[in-house]
Formats: structure tokens, sequence, C-alpha cells
């Protein structure tokens, strides 16, 4: 492949003075698995590459002042089984364990994912449906945090200028009653690439008997992945039941065929919609009570 | 760039290309030709090796996310001693038939081992799943690698 | 069943242990000192003239040896599979570099330089003008009136009319049915992409390395097209990762031939995986329209098919392929009469070629879908309305006019039902949830050799034996990754009475190993098997003779045992085969070697009878195969582990035919981005078990009774899982593959027409 220069900052210290020598043509090297195939089939021809790899702060878990943040280069491998993350963000761990074969799991890593910004990417449901604000800084040193919706903006498409990196996502624990869950629909069970997608988080109130405060992310329809606030009223307030999930199941659907108005695939995609509503709504596993069946 | 690193227990220092893929600092740079290129991008799992103890595809990887780390490739799984259990299960089975997956299926199936040494057939197939195989239709693989786990002594290296 | 020492064991295949440990040499890891690197550029347009070619930015690079184009390389035409001299049906349309473009892939130039990285960049420098003309698409548009021709002479590429039997007077009692089924172009996804080496000498020696079916064919066309002698082109066969037919036609050995004698350095070229699925060969697209008569017992009394076969920009062996087409049913079933048209034509995509099955998939999967439409019709249980137009054993093929043999379908199918519990599990109630499951079932017949296509057959071996009683064949054997040269060690270790692993086997070389055609047709254990156990007894024999004359005993008075001669009422008495050979070459100067030629005269059938269960997501429109049980009549295993793993990957391959596989292409022509991220290949979460139950019969003229297996194991695969997938739904989907897309349209239809069945309404009587 052609050649290009190589800034191997050896820490957060370093980091900007990298940034600020990006160019438009500049690229930051995380897992590779996106940047490498684009190279090879010549969509980019880096003059720079910022090597993440030696910036060991960019990477790892942490729970802090009642906030969870996780670090832009932790892996896809690290996030399945952290236990932080599958205990306080359940929906974040399912995606990534659903994204790509071992082999991508294990170097493919989540800003990466993010910035990479493909509409079938699989952590953006999940980080829209947690609601994640972005951390992104910049060639000054300066740091920002701007919640994910601003930051995945069109297919392919950040806000993020050149010489801004995305450092960490952070968000707010589930809390105790709240349940989630990650699903995707593609051409075959395992390694492949999302058709279809969704991240629900929802209150489950056993007092109330009833499900509230949904966040419900859609994913591989549209644009960008997107949060959608009349699948969300559907369960605002409703037992957990199956008329709920029918009527769960007919939003997604609604949803999805407003999201992508004569693609090809609309006729496909509106009617799986159902079948992942279905998944999803399995997946959260609460009975009519609202109690979790398994835990 | 300066590469340096370990590739199968032997510290390496070679002067490649920054954008020099993984595969190709093996396969052209220190001329081992026993990691297979497939496909190119990262689909068939042919190309796999084990970078610090995580398998992943060489085809995907570039050289500076190799620096400093450790490889570990097929011709390093025995090294100069006889096969280990793995490659002998795999020859047991009748997991080979091209043998154009096999390095790939091999790395994939130790490091598997190496995090789960008593993995269920479920758990092997999803460690498999980025590895296509077009000749044996994997069942072979499977029991090759079930066989090798109740062995039980991948952990411990090679015989 | 005879008792056999070493035939029907398990042995792992011979070169195991190099592909284990990464050794073994591919041709992509072969280095040649002063070795150059080529990569082709390929037309973006489906059909354009290649009006200019502007290479000096390419040529001026550093590192760059050579830039070729039309412009500057011979303009003959040649016919990429022609494997002898004068063979029939090749037609002569494709040149090394295309001054037309006629497809998405077409070789539009090649570069020569020092690395890959210069090639590439020189690949970028290249300046092409291209004129675009009218994309031709499919076959129905090649055919139409008016089509853009995409060769001179038009778009049909080939054409026949065969009819076998006599057309029986209409009768009232009989049910005519009609269906069309269409089957999409593949990918054969060998693991090994295409390679290929080249270096001309100063000898005035082209020497080829290839991982190819057949380096004989190799050497016809490229010494043909580049007007060399025969004998001044050698062509080695290089271990194959992978080959079911898309390294049997000669795509990168001409062009790779060329470059090397026109740079006289030694060039290597290898493909990438999107141009392997584009720009190599792809099993051809098909439609089949056919009609039955049958009576209300279910016989056939009519067949009627009408074949159009989408060749793709080039010939190749379409016509041929086309024409196997209406060799197929004859294979499986009886029919008073049988008439088969079939079209083979051009069109602006990828080139159709060889693919595993040759036709029998094709047909196959046409035929078998058809009739379990007409059982459904007939309210007849799918099983037994086969069982009543089977071949039997000893049926003469109308087709060929030769035997099939011991046809052992028949014992397939009823066997192969009772070990599916196929009545029970046929008879299931419906299932009305989200998830359905449905079996299915089909047969599947295929060929032991070219017999019948080619009007003889042979093939001819050296087998010599050395002091100590090893074993060396020299034979132009092409493994490609099925054992097929453990067979023959195998065959010839059962023959001699020795260890198998005494006896080497070696690589096709047209300079150093006698004539054999290749491997196609699935002749490799009928014919160059036979062929080895010939060899051996004649070498058998000639120890015989040998020992005969070293004991001073008449031969009469000697028997073979285990690795020595004997008298036979003196065991004890005897030499073993190394004192023989020391023996003569010490007394008698003589060599302990033999050369012979085997003719082979049969071509039986070799058949499979496959059974599918397989659940059905009818939200998402995915479909799981969760079991699947392949009856293989193969006459008697040489390899037993062997003929389970080559069925089991058969099946991977035919689910994939049957669901996911599918070379794309857009409204242009071309085919989706990427290679195996948009070409999905069953992975082994979703492989279901595969039990492989095998019937041996040894009624065959083969080695020890042994029947092909590499090709008839996915013969009737993608059928029996379409038959499966319909019988779940009550639908009648008849085009692959059955996308999530195409089985949710598929249960609309049924929907939106009312016409949901309960499955016993459906069906009728079950078979007992």
């Amino acid at each position: 492949m052609a050649h290009a220069e190589l800034l191997t900052p050896t820490g957060l210290g370093d980091l900007p003075a990298a940034l600020a020598g990006m160019t438009q043509r500049s690229r930051l090297l995380a897992g590779g698995t996106d940047l490498v195939n684009a190279m090879r089939r010549d969509e980019c021809r880096p003059d720079l590459i910022v090597d993440l790899s030696g910036v060991r702060e960019l990477a790892g878990v942490r729970r802090e002042d009642g906030v969870l943040r996780v670090g832009a280069m932790t892996t896809f491998s690290q996030l399945q089984v952290d236990p932080v993350v599958r205990q306080y963000a359940a929906c974040l761990a399912e995606a990534a364990a659903q994204v790509g074969s071992t082999q991508i799991r294990n170097i493919a890593t989540i800003g990466g994912n993010v910035a990479n910004a493909s509409p079938c990417g699989d952590s953006i449901p999940a980080l829209m449906a947690l609601d994640a604000c972005v951390t992104v800084l910049d060639g000054d040193g300066r740091t920002s945090s701007r919640p994910i919706r601003d930051v995945v903006v069109g297919p392919g498409a950040t806000s993020l200028s050149t010489g801004e990196v995305i450092i960490d996502f952070t968000f707010a624990p589930l809390r105790p009653h709240e349940r989630s869950v990650f699903v995707k629909i593609g051409s075959r069970s395992a390694v492949t690439v999302a058709r279809l997608s969704a991240a629900v988080v929802v209150e489950c109130n056993p007092a109330a008997g009833t499900l509230s405060a949904a966040r419900v992310a859609l994913g591989a329809v549209g644009d960008t992945a997107f949060r959608d606030a009349a699948v969300e009223a559907s369960l605002e307030g409703r037992p957990a039941n199956e008329a709920t999930a029918q009527r769960f199941a007919e939003a997604c659907a609604n949803a999805v065929c407003a999201s992508i108005p004569g693609r090809h695939s609309l006729p496909y995609k509106q009617h799986a919609a159902v079948g992942l509503a279905y998944d999803a709504w399995n997946g959260l596993a609460v009975s009519p009570t609202c109690e979790p069946v398994w835990d | 760039m300066r590469l340096t690193f370990t590739v199968n227990g032997r510290r390496r220092g070679i002067e490649v290309p920054a954008t020099t893929r993984l595969i190709d600092v093996l396969r052209v740079h220190l001329g081992m030709t026993d990691t297979k290129e497939g496909c190119s991008e990262g689909e068939c799992g042919a190309c796999t090796v084990i970078l610090d103890g995580k398998a992943v595809n060489s085809c995907l990887v570039l050289a500076p996310q190799v620096n400093g780390r450790d490889v570990l490739t097929v011709e390093g799984l025995a090294g100069d001693a006889e096969l280990t259990v793995l490659q002998a299960k795999f020859i047991e089975h009748g997991a080979i038939q091209c043998g154009y997956c096999t390095p790939g299926m091999l790395m994939s199936a130790k490091a598997l081992l190496l995090h789960d040494p008593d993995p269920s057939e479920t758990e092997i197939r999803m460690a498999l799943a980025g590895n296509i195989c077009r000749c044996t239709g994997y069942t072979a693989i499977v029991e090759a690698v079930q066989d090798a786990a109740r062995a039980g002594v991948e952990q411990n290296g090679p015989r | 069943m005879q008792e056999l020492r070493a035939v029907g064991q398990t042995y792992p295949i011979h070169d195991a242990t190099e592909k284990v440990t990464g050794d073994l040499v591919f041709g992509s890891d072969l280095r040649l000192p002063g070795m150059m690197c080529a990569k082709l550029l390929l037309s973006p347009f489906a059909h354009a003239l290649v009006k200019s070619v502007d290479a000096a930015a390419a040529e001026a690079l550093h590192g760059v040896v050579g830039v070729f184009s039309h412009l500057n390389a011979p303009q003959t035409p040649y016919c990429r599979s022609r494997l002898v001299p004068g063979e029939p049906l090749c037609v002569e349309d494709e040149t090394l570099f295309a001054a037309t473009a006629r497809f998405v892939g077409d070789r539009v130039a090649a570069v020569v330089a020092a690395d890959r990285e210069t090639a590439a960049e020189a690949l970028r420098l290249i300046e092409v003008d291209y004129e675009p003309l009218p994309p031709v698409l499919t076959a129905k548009a090649a055919l139409a009136a008016g089509a853009t021709p995409i060769h001179d002479g038009g778009n049909l590429v080939y054409e026949y009319d065969r009819e076998l039997g006599v057309a029986l007077p209409s009768r009232p009692d009989t049910l005519s049915t009609v269906t069309t089924v269409a089957t999409q172009k593949l990918h054969h996804a060998a693991l090994e992409p295409h390679v290929c080496l080249a270096d001309y000498d100063r000898s005035g020696t082209l020497t080829i390395w290839t991982p190819s079916q057949g380096v004989y064919g190799v050497r016809t066309v490229v010494a043909d097209l580049l007007g060399l002698s025969y004998s001044r082109v050698r062509v080695i066969k290089v271990p194959v990762g992978g080959s079911f037919g898309g390294k049997q036609e000669f795509i990168l050995e001409p062009v790779t031939a060329f470059l090397a004698l026109r740079t006289g350095r030694p060039v290597r070229l290898t493909l990438d995986r999107e141009q392997c699925i584009v720009a190599t060969t792809t099993r051809p697209a098909t439609t089949s329209t056919m009609r039955t008569v049958v009576d209300s017992d279910g016989m056939l009394l009519d067949v009627e098919v009408d074949t159009v076969l989408d060749a793709g920009a080039y010939s190749g062996s379409s016509p041929e392929y086309a024409l196997m087409m209406a060799h197929k049913l004859t294979r499986l079933y009886r029919a008073p009469h049988y008439r088969h048209r079939g079209r083979a034509v051009y069109t602006t995509t990828p080139v159709a070629g060889g693919f595993r099955g040759w036709g029998a998939p094709e047909t196959v999967t046409s035929v078998e879908i058809h009739l379990d439409h007409v059982a459904r019709r007939l309210r007849m249980d799918p099983v037994e309305l086969r069982l009543r137009n089977l071949v039997s054993p000893g049926d003469i093929d109308p087709a060929t006019g030769m035997s099939l043999g011991d046809a052992r379908i028949r014992q397939c199918l009823e066997s192969g039902a009772q070990a599916f519990g196929w009545s029970r599990r046929f008879s299931r109630v419906v299932e009305t949830g989200r998830l359905r499951r449905g079996v299915g079932v089909a047969c599947g017949g295929h060929y032991n050799g070219l017999l019948g296509e080619a009007s003889s057959e042979s093939s001819t071996m050296t087998l010599k034996m050395n002091e100590d009683g090893s074993v060396d064949l020299n034979a132009s054997l092409h493994e490609v990754g099925c054992g097929s040269g453990t067979a023959m060690r195998i065959i010839i270790a059962e023959e001699l009475g020795v260890d198998w692993e005494r006896i080497t086997t070696r690589e096709a070389d047209s300079e150093a190993t006698p004539y054999d055609i290749g491997c196609y047709a699935s002749r490799m254990i009928y014919v160059c098997g036979a062929g080895a156990r010939a060899t051996a007894a004649e070498l058998k024999e000639r120890l015989v003779q040998a020992a005969s004359r070293l004991l001073d005993l008449p031969a009469a008075s000697l028997r073979v045992g285990p690795g020595r001669v004997e008298v036979a009422d003196e065991p004890g008495h005897g030499l073993t085969y190394a004192e023989i050979v020391r023996g003569i070459r010490v007394r008698d100067g003589h060599d302990m070697i033999v050369t012979h030629t085997y003719c082979n005269r049969s071509n039986p059938g070799s058949y499979s009878a496959q059974f599918a269960e397989v659940e059905v997501d009818v939200l998402t429109g995915l479909v799981r195969v969760t079991d699947f049980l392949a009856i293989a009549d193969v006459g008697r295993a040489i390899n037993r582990g062997m003929v389970e793993g080559q069925y089991r990957g058969a099946v991977q391959m035919g689910i994939g035919y049957a669901l996911c596989e599918e070379v794309a292409l857009d409204d242009q022509g071309r085919p989706r981005p990427g290679g195996f991220k948009n070409y999905h290949l069953v992975n082994a979460p979703d492989m279901p078990d595969v039990a492989v139950l095998l019937v041996e019969h040894e009624g065959d003229e083969g080695p020890y009774g042994a029947k092909s297996v590499g090709e008839i194991a996915t013969v009737p695969t993608a059928a029996a899982v379409i038959n499966a997938l319909n019988d779940a739904l009550g639908t009648s989907i008849t085009t692959l593959p059955a996308t999530p897309e195409r089985v949710l349209a598929a249960i609309a239809e049924l929907d939106s027409a009312g016409q949901r069945q309960t499955r016993s309404a459906r069906r009728g009587p079950t078979c007992d």
C-alpha cells in the first residue's frame, strides 16, 4: 500500500501534538479493521497515520463519579466480557459480542467503530440507547463532550474535524430496574453485517407493573442509527405483555418504513423489523409483573 | 518504521513501511509463508495469527500495531518439536483436505484453548465462525478441537 | 463385501503433516530468483470498446518491467477450456487482453513489476479510454430480437435439441405439470485464490507452475496460443488449495505465460478474492422449464425440458456444460420419452465455467423441485414418487448408450428414508408459529469419467519399486485437496500388500509424468484409481516372475504374501520384495519398473439421496438447516473418512447454493464490492450436523468396486434444502438462492392468494 508517515504518541500527553499535524488526508489508526481495508481498496491514501496503540489511557472501562467511561481503544472482545459493562450496560456488551468474528472483535475498537460511522455499525445504536456522550480531544489539547447523535451525522460521516479524536464514551450506568438488550438481523447467524439492529433500554416498575423510560435506537436503516420517539412511546406506561409486544413490533415496523422510503430493501426490512422487535422483546426478558424472567 | 517484535518466540527487528500489513511482514519480509492469504479483508480467517494471546486477522493488522508485541504463527506451534496435540488431532480426525484454511483454523483453535480449555461445541463453532472452510463442512475440525481440549495439554504448550 | 486390508480404512490426507505445519508450498508461497509480480487491470464496464490504453506513466515508474494490453499483445483467439487439440465444442472467442471489454472483470491490461506495491501503483497510472456499449445482462435479454451482439455471430453460443425415446400418444388420465427453476451464478470460493507462475528461460523452454486440474490442457492451450512446441512448454502442477472446478480451465496460464515470454523474467500473477469472484469462472446461471406428464401412479411418461444457460462473456466450457445438463436426467430417471432443448447464451457478465457437478446440480435442482411439485399435485409421498421412476442397476443410459452399472439409487433412497425417519417427519403436524420446520428429499446421479462424452479414455502410469521395497508412482495426478493422491497409495498398498506409507505419489508435470487428461468428470478414482490398481498388478506379476528366476522355481508354484513372494506350500521359503529388487538388479541388471496404460471401458452412475430438515423464521425469512442426511452409493470407500469429509464439504456448498450464495450484479453488470464480505458462505455456527451413510455394493469396475464421490456429493443438496423449505411453508419457491427476501415474498404470495393449506391437505398418504 502507498507510503505514509507514522506517528505513535506514547500517551495522552503526546496525543494533541500528533493530532495537530493531521491533514484532511491523515488517518487515525485504532483497531485498523476499517482503515486497512479502505487503504487496500484505494479508498484513502493517508499522508500521515497517527497510531493510537501507544496511548494506554484510551483503553479500558472505568466507573467514576457515578458515570461509566468506556475508552475509545477498548476492543469489542474486552467490552464483551467486561463485568461492569455486562452489568450496567448490557446492550453494549451484547452489541460488542455480535461484531464480526472473534478475530475482528479482538482488535476492532469501539472508537473506531463510531468514527467509521457505518449505518450498520453495531455499537452505535447501543450507545444511542444509553444516551452516551462522546469525549473528543483536539490538537490544542482541549476536550469536549457531545451527545452521540451529534457525532454520527451521516453514512460514514461524523462531525469530527481534522485532528480530532474520540477518547471515550460516557453514560449513566443502568439503574436497578432498567433492562437492556441489543439484537441484530443479518444474512447469517454469526459474522454478519447488520441488515437491521436495535438497542433497547427500558425501566420496569414492579410496583406499577409497567414499562417506562424506554430508549430505543434502530440501526442499519436510514443514514445513521436513530432513536425513535414513537417506538419508545409504544412501551411507555404499558404492561409487559403480548399486547405491548405487538404494539412495539408494529411501531418498529413503522419506524423502519419511515426511515427508508423508496429503498429497495424496504419491503423486506419492514417485515423483518417485526422479527427484530420480538427478538428484542424476548431478550429483555421481563415478565408481565415487570420482574426479570431471569438475571 | 523500525518494527521490533517477537515472532514464534524469536525477537525480530526489521525496517518496514508503516503501512505494511502484518501478513506481509510475515510472508514477504520474514519469508514465513505458513500464514496464508485468502480474502485480504478479514472475512475468511485463513491469515489468522495470535497477537499477544488473541486471534487476529493478520491481513487487517498494520506493522505499528505489532511493535513490541508477541506474534505466534502456525510454524511456532510446535517449533522444532513434533507436532502439538492440536495438530495431531487435526490429522487424526481428518480435519484437513486442501489444507489452505488449516493454518488459520489451528491458530483460532489454539487461541480458544489458551483461554478456555474446556469449550462446548457451540463455543468452538463460534470461535471458528471467522474461519471459512470450503472442503470439510467443519465437523472434523470441530471434533479435532474437542478432542484436543479433552487431551488437556494445550494450556501447557506443545508436547 | 470383500475383506480388504488397506482399502476402506480411514486415512489422513497424505500431505497432512505439511499442511498442519504450514510447510506445504502453494503457488503464492513459491519464490523464484528474479521473480516479478504481475497484476491485472480489469474492465469496470460490462461492455465497452477499449479505445486506447496509455501506459506511459505506468511504464516510467521505477520497478515496472512492462505494461501490456491488446495494443501490444497477440490478438489470437483461444478457448480456455480446450484440453486436447481438435476438441469439439470449443469456441475460440477469448483473447489475452480485450479490445472490446465484455464484462466487468474482463482483462484490459497487465503490469509486470518488481513487487506488488509497484504493480498496484502502476495500475493506477494506466489511463484507459473506454467507449461504453450497451450491457446485456441476462440470457433473456441476449436472446431478444434486436439485442446487442456481444460477439460476431450473435449471442447464441451453442444450441441443441435432443430427443430420446418416442412420444406416447396423449391419454386422459394423466397429469401434466410445468415448473420453471432458475439457478444463480456461484463462486467456487476455494480458500486459495488463483495464482500462476511462468518463466521463459534462455533455452527456450517455458515453465508454468499452476494449481491446475489439467497440466496437459494448459500445455495445449498455451503452446498453441504462443506458437511453441509442446515439448518446450513444461507445466508443473503445484498444490491446490481447493478448486471445485474453478482451476480446471486455463484462465491465468495463457496471460502469465505471455508475460514471462515477453519480459524474459519469471512472473507470478495473483488475483485477489474480488477478482477471483468476478474474473475467473462462475457456476452458470440457468433457467430450466420442465414439463412432465405422469400417469395416475406417478410414472413418468414424458419429460420435456428447455434450458437456457448463461455462458457469460466468453464461451469457455459452456457449450459442453449446457449439453451435459441434458445428460444428467437420464442418469436418474427412466422415461419413455425425453426431449431436452438447450441453449448457451452470451451475456456481458462473468464467464461461466466448470463447477463441481458440471450441470448435474443445475439439472437435478430443476427436476427434484419439479418432482416435489408433481408429488404435491398427486398427493403422493415424494419418496414414493421417486421410487416409481428411478433407474435400477444395469439400466442403459439412453443419453450415452452405456450401462449405468450398479446404480444403487433406489437403495440409497429407501435406506435413507428409513434412517431419516422420513414418514414420521413428513407427516408431522403443521407448525403455525414463527419458526416452522419442514423436510425435503432429493436424488442425484453423476458420472465416473469421460467415457460417453469422449470416445476413449485412458491413463498411463509408471510404478517402480526401490531396492528397499518402497514404491514410487509416477503418474499425472491432479490432487486438488480431496485425497486422490492418498487414494492411489491406498489402492497400490492393497494390491501389492505393502504399507501405504511406503508408497509415494507425485504431482503432474508434463515433462516428467506420463499422460493423463486430468481431474475432470469424476474420473480420479474410477479411471486413475483403476489404472493404479492395474499398474500395481502388473508390477506384482513382474515381482513373481523375478522371484521365480531368483529362486529357480516355476512361477506357478509361487504366491504373493504381504510384502513378499513365497512358495505356495512353504511360506517360509521365499523372498521379500526388497530382496527381489536387489536380486534382479545385481544379477540381471533389470529394474523393477512397469508402465501401464489403463483403458477405461465403462461409465456407471454414482448416486446420492439426500434428506434435509430446515427451520424457517417466517418473520425474518432466515432459514436454518437443522438436520441433514446423505446416503452415498460409493461402490466401495477407498478412504472412508475422506468420503465422509467430502460429503460434508459438498453439503456446505449445496446449502449455500440453496440459500445464500450468489455472484450478484447490479443493473450495470457490476458485482457487489468486497469479496467474502458480501458473498456469504455457510460458516461453522450455521453448518448442521451431516450424517453420511455409505452404500457399498462393489458392483462396478472401479478399483475394488469404488466409484466417484467428489461431485455427486453436492448434486442433490440444494434441491433437498429447497424442497424442505417449500414443505415447511407450503410455498413453491423455484428461484435460487432462497434469500430471506424471496422467502418472505413467497409467504406473502401464498397469504394473499389465500392458498395456505394444511400439511395434510397438501400431501396424501406417506410412504412406509
